[in-house]
């Protein structure tokens, strides 16, 4: 047997999205022996390609009362725990002339039922609280929405889930699932950089990887219904609106502007699509004039955006297991014992719910393995604050950079060395990104590529795009192999495309000229790459 | 209409030959991007190099610009002897392509290299055995551990180094200042050069037989550029940086003050905003600065670019010409197939440009206009990143326009 003891965990938790990062990091904080798997990087599937929106709840209170309920407890909860991941805008319902008013009341009266401190406001002084609004409202009410980065959130749950012992793997695809005598008993990896294989065991494996659970499931025998929903979204230039906007209306198609960092998300559209076609989901023209039409009535000043890219993700929604017919969704969060569902035993998968309930999730997730694990230590999530967020004295920062650097990492800023000139050297303008946040996230923070860079930098995710941030990060970054760092900015350009493509008129096809110009003609980045094919996973 | 590389061309050509003319310039112009290499053509449509440019040029389908050009061969000649009258004196001619090193270490074929930058005759046998490759230290813009492992690839035994002077402290107090044309300006003086290259020989180890500098002197003439060349004990030569490349940047300022030195009239930052038409001859145009006034002439060449120039702008649903209205080669292309998922493949975007005919003459509501040209990037029917033709489509178009004019 090669089960030997440090090849064998208490838990192994499948997939890198908040979900798993999350139930990695309470089942570290509770004592247990954790290994955490990715076949990608983190943040890489719904996780990273949502609003970025921290819900109060307001969204689900008229229709769905137990989500809403989840929501603003959870929204209060982030605030505290990740306050560097979460930036307090404030969020407005509005009523568009081709609205209904009347829905306004039963919209607040459910939103307190829920817990959701709503408050009706004068049209008038939403306008003045938020100029970007469409001056032809006829309601507003302002709720406790707020926005949050959903990449900084997932890495600050996987440095804790480490700082408290877990070990984490990315790039490890889970290929099979060890089952002896009917219980899960470990999976079987394989490198994706590599194409190593080897065996992990654990006590309780829990699949927490989003629609791909799916497929998780498949691997262990059993079936679980779900329907993958993609949701596009458009990306645009520059920050239009300072507080999330919504409409006050039953939830429907792009209804949902968000102010996240410098520029501002419009979405979602919702359509089932085939399991097969989440590996490469590509926003549609449809999609876009949709986005575009909608979100011009929330924000009219949209129409005159640069947008900056379009990109989509597919929310995990599952079928409720007493519906033969598979046609009744289940809403919130949903746990499966296949102990009790299927008979097979050590496997658990938790799936449903939304980012804003991860922790919530991971709690109720990892009460289960705990249950079979025979641990009774109480969960203490909600009351630790994730690393970067700790309660300090304020420190001050001078330059730009180190301002950028505070507001995306927080507290963990100083592992970040600075004050020499080479670490203070800017290699990303936009976002202010220098040499020794990049080494910082080299070291510490699992980046392997530009694109891994981007997801824990920002770099490139300003207006320009990476035209010359990515290159100057790439010669920083970059061990000696030629091939291997222009292959990487090859990649790192083709994803940068896949999200301009839909979008390129205007602006955005000037802007992508100009870089097929510096990349293409002077680097000459294409013609150097041996290898530019770019997978899914890093789009 | 239009100071880049081809607005320039045909000026100069225009007032060497005794024209008045004047020249409208928004300002910035691509040559920023260009580096210190021009290219006639680099690739043929299937992405093979290109080593005999004239007899791949011969192959290009009928769209092409270089179709409308009488004698390429003769105009490549005369676009050489333009550069050199500028002071811009150059490595390479139409016969053979030599190879220019990028600013990430990789070799790209070429045609014409500003003289004092590296180039390679045949990428097989590369000419030196020890490099030292010195850069400003912080300077981002030139990613030295790139270059070097591209270079180490094709057996060049490399050194990295760095040095700098107390001087261009100054820039890093604040970090975006750490540019190429920054840094000249900083550096460009004779105490401040010589120091430099005692700094630089000093990191110069025995047995190199070259050192590579980044593009970082010589905004408006090269002197000061082949002053620290000079200067270095061993053989030295420039690479060019990400952009600003300032070889690029100077090219356009020796252009431009030789056109100026013919008695050419070079109004910058401002831009055409409209004709004013007789029938279907252009009369003269107005700009956004010359309020009211506007400005006359026999002949008229449009020269503004393409789309990242704003000479073509593209909105939700077609591409336009937004100075005069000209008509557009669309290539019976619309938003949904402007643009190819991989950003590698052939863009179609890239090939749309204004209609012209054999005259390299526009056309106006589909009729010629008989006394406006089109010459440069905003001409139709080439990808100057794919075919690596741009420099050379800008200025043999510019000089055939110039020539068709002259002929009239």
């Amino acid at each position: 047997m090669e089960r030997e003891h440090n090849n064998h965990y208490d838990v192994i938790v499948i997939g890198g999205g908040i979900t798993g990062a999350g139930t990695a990091r309470d089942c570290a904080m509770r004592g247990l022996k954790v290994l955490l798997v990715e076949r990608h990087d983190y943040s890489t599937g719904a996780t990273g390609r949502n609003h970025g929106l921290l819900h109060s709840g307001a969204r689900y209170a008229v229709t769905d009362h137990e989500s809403a309920v989840e929501c603003i407890a959870e929204n209060m909860t982030l605030r505290k725990i990740a306050r560097h991941c979460v930036e307090e805008t404030e969020g407005l319902f509005i009523t568009l002339p081709e609205d209904d008013l009347n829905f306004q009341s039963t919209f607040v009266q459910k939103c307190n039922e829920a817990g959701i401190r709503a408050e009706v406001i004068d049209p008038a002084l939403a306008r003045v609280m938020e100029p970007a609004v469409n001056p032809e409202l006829l309601g507003a009410v302002k709720v406790p929405d707020a926005s949050v980065d959903p990449f900084r959130l997932t890495m600050a749950n996987v440095l804790d889930a480490q700082l408290h012992g877990a070990e984490a793997l990315v790039y490890h695809e889970v290929v099979d699932v060890l089952i002896e005598q009917n219980r899960v008993v470990g999976v079987k990896l394989r490198n994706n950089h590599n194409g190593e294989e080897r065996s992990v065991y654990a006590t309780v494996t829990i699949n927490a990887a989003g629609i791909w659970g799916m497929l998780v499931a498949q691997m262990a025998g059993v079936k679980i219904n779900m329907f993958p929903a993609k949701g596009s979204l458009l990306i645009f230039g520059h920050r239009v609106n300072n507080m999330v906007i919504n409409r006050c209306r039953k939830p429907a198609n792009a209804d949902i502007l968000v102010p996240d960092d410098a520029v501002c998300v419009i979405g979602t559209t919702s359509d089932r699509v085939p399991i097969e076609t989440c590996d490469d989901m590509r926003v549609t023209a449809q999609e876009v004039e949709l986005l575009l039409a909608e979100g011009m009535k929330l924000a009219p000043s949209l129409g005159s955006t640069r947008i900056l890219r379009a990109y989509a993700g597919v929310r995990p929604l599952v079928a409720s297991d007493d519906d033969p017919t598979g046609r009744s969704i289940s809403r919130g969060i949903v746990t499966l014992d296949h102990e009790k569902r299927d008979g097979l035993a050590g496997f658990i998968t938790i799936t449903g719910g939304k980012m804003m309930t991860y922790r919530l999730m991971a709690e109720e997730v990892t009460n289960l393995a705990c249950e079979k694990l025979g641990v009774a230590k109480q969960c203490t999530t909600a009351t630790t604050p994730l690393p970067g967020s700790e309660p300090v004295a304020k420190t001050k920062k001078y330059s730009f950079a180190q301002k950028a650097a505070q507001g995306r990492h927080g507290t963990l800023d100083a592992g970040i060395s600075s004050g020499d000139a080479t670490s203070d050297a800017l290699v990303c303008e936009c976002e202010g990104v220098s040499v020794g946040e990049v080494h910082y996230a080299v070291n510490k923070l699992h980046v392997h590529n530009l694109i891994n860079l981007r997801r824990r930098t920002r770099v490139g995710m300003g207006t320009c795009q990476g035209e010359l941030c990515a290159c100057r990060a790439a010669g920083v970054m970059c061990d000696g192999n030629a091939q291997r760092t222009i292959n990487d900015l090859a990649g790192f350009m083709n994803e940068r495309w896949k999200g301009m493509q839909p979008v390129a008129w205007g602006d955005n096809l000037a802007e992508a000229q100009l870089t097929a110009r510096i990349y293409q003609r002077l680097l000459g980045v294409d013609r150097l790459a041996s290898e530019r094919r770019v997978e899914y996973y890093e789009t | 209409m239009g100071g880049g590389l081809s607005g320039l061309t045909a000026g100069i050509a225009l007032a060497q030959a005794g024209k008045d003319v004047a020249l409208v310039s928004a300002g910035q112009s691509m040559m920023h991007f260009m580096g210190g290499s021009l290219d006639l053509l680099g690739s043929d449509p299937s992405g093979n190099d290109v080593y005999k440019p004239l007899e791949a040029i011969a192959t290009l389908n009928s769209k092409h610009p270089y179709t409308k050009i009488e004698d390429v061969s003769r105009l490549a000649g005369v676009a050489k002897q333009v550069l050199e009258r500028v002071g811009l004196a150059t490595t390479g001619d139409t016969t053979v392509n030599h190879w220019r090193i990028t600013p990430i270490g990789g070799l790209m074929p070429t045609w014409l290299t500003v003289q004092g930058m590296a180039t390679v005759a045949d990428p097989d046998q590369m000419p030196w055995h020890s490099v030292t490759l010195v850069n400003i230290i912080n300077f981002l813009d030139f990613p030295t551990k790139m270059i070097a492992a591209g270079l180490r690839d094709r057996g060049v035994q490399v050194d990295v180094k760095a040095v700098t002077l107390p001087e261009l402290q100054v820039l890093r107090q604040s970090p975006t200042e750490m540019r190429s044309t920054n840094i000249a300006k900083v550096i460009e003086r004779n105490d401040l050069i010589m120091k430099l290259a005692d700094e630089i020989n000093a990191q110069v180890g025995k047995g190199c037989d070259m050192v590579m500098l980044p593009s970082v002197l010589g905004i408006a003439s090269g002197d000061k550029a082949s002053q620290l060349l000079r200067l270095i004990n061993v053989q030295a030569a420039y690479l060019d940086t990400l952009p600003p490349t300032l070889p690029g940047v100077r090219m356009q300022a020796m252009l431009r003050k030789h056109f100026t030195a013919l008695g050419g009239t070079f109004i910058t930052g401002d831009q055409v905003t409209g004709g004013v038409w007789e029938g279907d001859e252009l009369k003269g145009v107005t700009t956004a600065k010359l309020e009211g006034d506007v400005l006359k002439a026999k002949h008229f060449v449009l020269a503004t670019g393409s789309l990242a120039s704003r000479g073509i702008v593209a909105d939700y649903n077609h591409m336009y010409e937004p100075a005069l209205g000209v008509d557009i080669d669309d290539l019976g292309l619309d938003r949904t197939t402007w643009a190819k998922l991989d950003v590698t493949e052939a863009q179609p975007y890239m090939e749309v440009g204004v209609a012209t005919d054999a005259k390299l003459r526009c056309q106006r509501n589909g009729k010629t206009v008989a006394n406006l040209y089109a010459a440069g990037s905003i001409l139709s029917g080439h990808n100057s990143v794919k075919l690596l033709d741009g420099a050379g489509v800008d200025m043999l178009t510019a000089l055939q326009v110039a020539n068709n004019i002259l002929n009239q």
